[in-house]
């Protein structure tokens, strides 16, 4: 009996959120219905051209996103704004809004930013994706932030013609799936394993090098690509082992690698296990060998826990290269928020860099028609954000290959000096 | 009832069999890699090999530590104290609190204006250290019996087990709730830095005994000899030794059977305690879960010396250490291996001498 009002009554529920959903929608997509994407049909951002419409758009495939005299351009972004993880959506949408204050407009035409929270989740993605494609004034995402929710929106995006720029989905797999809209400006952890064993092999000189990790699919697979490309490169591995994460006495692993006498021990994990071997490398017989660490090992705990042992210990990281422009951006975000920039997420600057590159292209692309109103040709933006070159950004130079890979520069490393991390020489 | 004991005897002679095909094989590959490795195909140096000797004996000079404290209970109310590894972690952050608490208490000179306490008096602040970590740990050692335990008393022998379980799992969340989930570095005085110590020239390379490693060492030879000889020729260690043999005769003899229950639990919460601000002192780390990973080893440690035995538990600690720090080189596996192995021995030493290294055949009442 019981069983039979409850599902009477989630039955209700369901039903009158159906209601719910259908109501707030404006257009007459059903954007509530994952079943059948607004996408599938025609995309419902796209508005006949009207008298006054420039030709670009009777060609464009996906026609013209049209705004009226004092709309605004919306950039989207599906982020966790809430959660277990919603510092990194919080702190990514504040980073793209500082280079929406910074956008400036386009004949008269403001920019916004629309920050949706979709939890991290590939359900949340897709839902995100719907609803956004149902709003005609969205011409680019500027994300989305968590590879699984990215891989989830692409599909959604790819049909209604929207280009996206995520400054932090870093699965490697979401540029091999030949997507025309998906774009990254954030590196992958191939890139990073290929820059550090070209930085050991070019830079330091490192011909025997040591590689550990903690198993974790993050730091074992970055441990396997530095020990591909560095073998490539023509260096030797000498050893290549695991530890177990959360102990905190390696020295016997570290005696194990010490006695193949190494001259580098590259690290695949994260700073609480580098911490712990960082301190034991000299009762190690490790005296002196240069510990290259990820980017899981850049921050400041790792220097406080290992005091004057880090001394001459090198870390990647995503925090761009002091500059001019990254002082200006951290002092608005400072002003902002009152929290300093990349306290909350590494992800800040490629957040500003994916939202200004977006903004820049869509000034390159925007035709003002006879009638006043603003034109966007959604085939010719996503043909051009792809085709992006030589943007300067926080991060370094931008430059987007044909697979939607456009953070070229690369992470930046650091070595700690002193108790701070400072620039490596590059 | 003849047919029976034949099939009985049988039995016990195939298994007997089994037996000795697998130690010849187990011992013929040891021999073949001691060989291998050391002889045929050096693949490490002297001083390599020394450096995993103590590495191995400072880690298993802890286990020790806290595998008395397993064994002492099993020995006299014939459980299984999951919650020791827990009184370590209590015990550790007890060191640790005095450590930030002295260090904070400027203690000036003529010669050092910024010195602190700790680092002016180190001897008295490795000391304290110690008095707080042995009694914060025994207070929670006495008082886990008292609520956790002694409730449980006439149940049957799997209760206290679980009620046990139970205990680590509230003491862990309780610490992570007080002093918060992150990992905390113990603040050692300068002169016990980690990682420095005595530079000792072995095969063309250079040993570093730690002075950390050498104080964990030496500190709980002395505690495991102090408690043997308490435990020996004490008169309470005579009481305890009647209630492990048989508390109901043992209470005839007008002992007092709660009162010495609660004497070894607080006897081995210090010895847990003890373990647990070494343990912050060489490897520098506190934080909530610390206990887990030494108790479950500890207990290993305890088993393969034959629980309820204190020199096999002093024992089995050592060798798990060993076999940690020496074993994945001799056999020449991956060092991630190394729990892989400590397990792998304890399942051999409970096929071959179930009752452990040192252990007595117990008797079925006992069991």
């Amino acid at each position: 009996m019981s069983k039979r009002i409850y599902a009477l009554v989630s039955l209700l529920v369901l039903a009158s959120m159906m209601l719910a959903a259908c109501g707030s929608t404006p257009t007459e997509a059903p954007a509530a219905s994952t079943e059948a994407p607004a996408a599938t049909e025609a995309p419902a951002a796209t508005e006949p051209a009207a008298a006054g419409a420039p030709e670009a758009c009777s060609t464009d495939e996906f026609g013209c996103a049209v705004f009226k005299p004092g709309d605004v351009i919306k950039i989207g972004m599906g982020a966790p704004m809430t959660g277990d993880y919603a510092a990194f959506g919080i702190d990514i949408s504040q980073g793209a809004s500082i280079a929406i204050q910074d956008a400036g407009d386009v004949n008269g035409f403001k920019f916004e930013l629309v920050a949706e929270d979709d939890g991290g989740s590939p359900e949340g993605g897709a839902a995100v994706a719907n609803k956004f494609v149902t709003d005609p004034a969205i011409v680019a995402i500027a994300g989305h932030i968590f590879s699984g929710a990215t891989n989830a929106a692409m599909p959604i995006y790819e049909k209604a013609g929207i280009p996206m720029m995520s400054p932090s989905a870093t699965n490697p797999d979401l540029t091999k799936q030949s997507s025309k809209v998906f774009n990254r400006l954030v590196f992958t952890d191939a890139d990073q394993g290929r820059f550090a064993a070209e930085y050991l092999f070019g830079k330091l000189t490192i011909t025997k090098l040591a590689v550990i990790h903690d198993g974790s699919s993050y730091g074992q697979g970055l441990a396997q690509v530095t020990n591909d490309e560095f073998i490539k490169l023509g260096g030797e591995v000498v050893d290549f082992t695991a530890i177990t994460p959360g102990e905190s006495d390696y020295s016997a692993t570290l005696a194990d690698v010490a006695s193949k006498q190494p001259q580098a021990i590259y690290f695949g994990g994260y700073n609480a296990e580098a911490a712990v071997i960082v301190n034991q490398m000299k009762q190690s017989g490790l005296d002196g060998v240069i510990f290259f660490g990820d980017d899981g090992t850049f921050g400041q705990d790792f220097l406080d826990r290992t005091a004057a042992n880090s001394e001459g210990t090198y870390s990647t990281s995503l925090v761009p290269s002091a500059s001019e422009a990254k002082a200006k951006f951290d002092a608005a975000y400072e002003a902002a928020y009152q929290t300093p920039a990349g306290k909350l997420s590494p992800y800040t600057w490629t957040a500003y860099d994916s939202a200004a590159a977006l903004i820049a292209t869509i000034k390159s692309v925007a035709i003002l028609g006879d009638d006043g109103n603003l034109y966007i040709p959604r085939a010719a933006l996503v043909a051009a954000v792809r085709s992006i070159k030589d943007y300067q950004g926080l991060s370094g130079m931008v430059t987007c290959l044909e697979n939607g890979e456009c953070a070229s520069s690369g992470p930046t490393f650091y070595i700690a000096k002193d108790g701070v991390w400072v620039e490596a020489e590059k | 009832m003849a047919t029976e004991e034949k099939v009985r005897k049988k039995k016990i002679g195939t298994y007997q069999v089994v037996q000795i095909i697998l130690g010849v094989l187990f011992g013929g590959y040891l021999a073949w890699r001691l060989y291998e490795i050391l002889i045929a195909n050096p693949v490490y140096g002297p001083d390599t090999w020394l450096r995993f000797a103590i590495a191995g004996i400072i880690l298993g000079s802890v286990y020790a530590l806290v595998a008395i404290g397993y064994t002492l209970v099993y020995g006299i109310l014939h459980m299984i104290n999951f919650a020791h590894g827990d009184i370590m972690m209590i015990g550790a952050f007890g060191g640790y609190f005095v450590f930030e608490g002295l260090k904070s208490i400027p203690a000036p000179t003529a010669a050092d204006p910024g010195l602190n306490f700790l680092n002016a008096y180190p001897v008295i602040s490795v000391i304290l250290a110690f008095v707080v970590g042995v009694s914060v740990a025994a207070l929670s050692g006495y008082f886990l019996e008292r609520i956790a335990y002694r409730p449980l008393r006439s149940a049957p022998r799997l209760v206290p087990l679980i009620s046990a379980i139970g205990a680590s799992i509230f003491l862990e969340n309780a610490a992570m709730l007080m002093f918060g989930a992150q990992r905390r570095d113990f603040t050692n005085p300068t002169v016990l830095t980690r990682g420095d110590g005595w530079e000792l020239p072995v095969g063309g390379g250079t040993v570093i005994l730690t002075y950390t490693g050498v104080l964990t060492f030496v500190l709980s030879i002395v505690i495991l000899v102090l408690l043997y000889l308490l435990v020996q020729r004490t008169r309470m260690g005579r009481a305890m030794r009647a209630v492990a043999e048989n508390k109901n005769v043992a209470a005839l003899m007008g002992i007092n059977v709660d009162g010495i229950i609660s004497r070894t639990f607080i006897l081995s919460g210090a010895l847990a305690g003890a373990a647990g601000v070494m343990w912050g002192i060489h490897l520098g780390l506190v934080y909530y879960f610390l206990g887990f990973i030494p108790g479950i080893k500890a207990f290993t440690a305890a088993v393969l010396g034959g629980i309820g035995n204190l020199p096999g538990a002093m024992l089995g600690g050592l060798f798990l250490g060993a076999v940690e720090a020496l074993g994945p080189a001799v056999l020449g596996i991956d060092f991630q291996l190394k729990d892989v192995l400590a397990f792998g021995i304890l399942i051999l030493v409970l096929i071959f001498r179930p009752t452990g290294i040192l252990g007595e055949v117990l008797s079925e009442e006992k069991v």
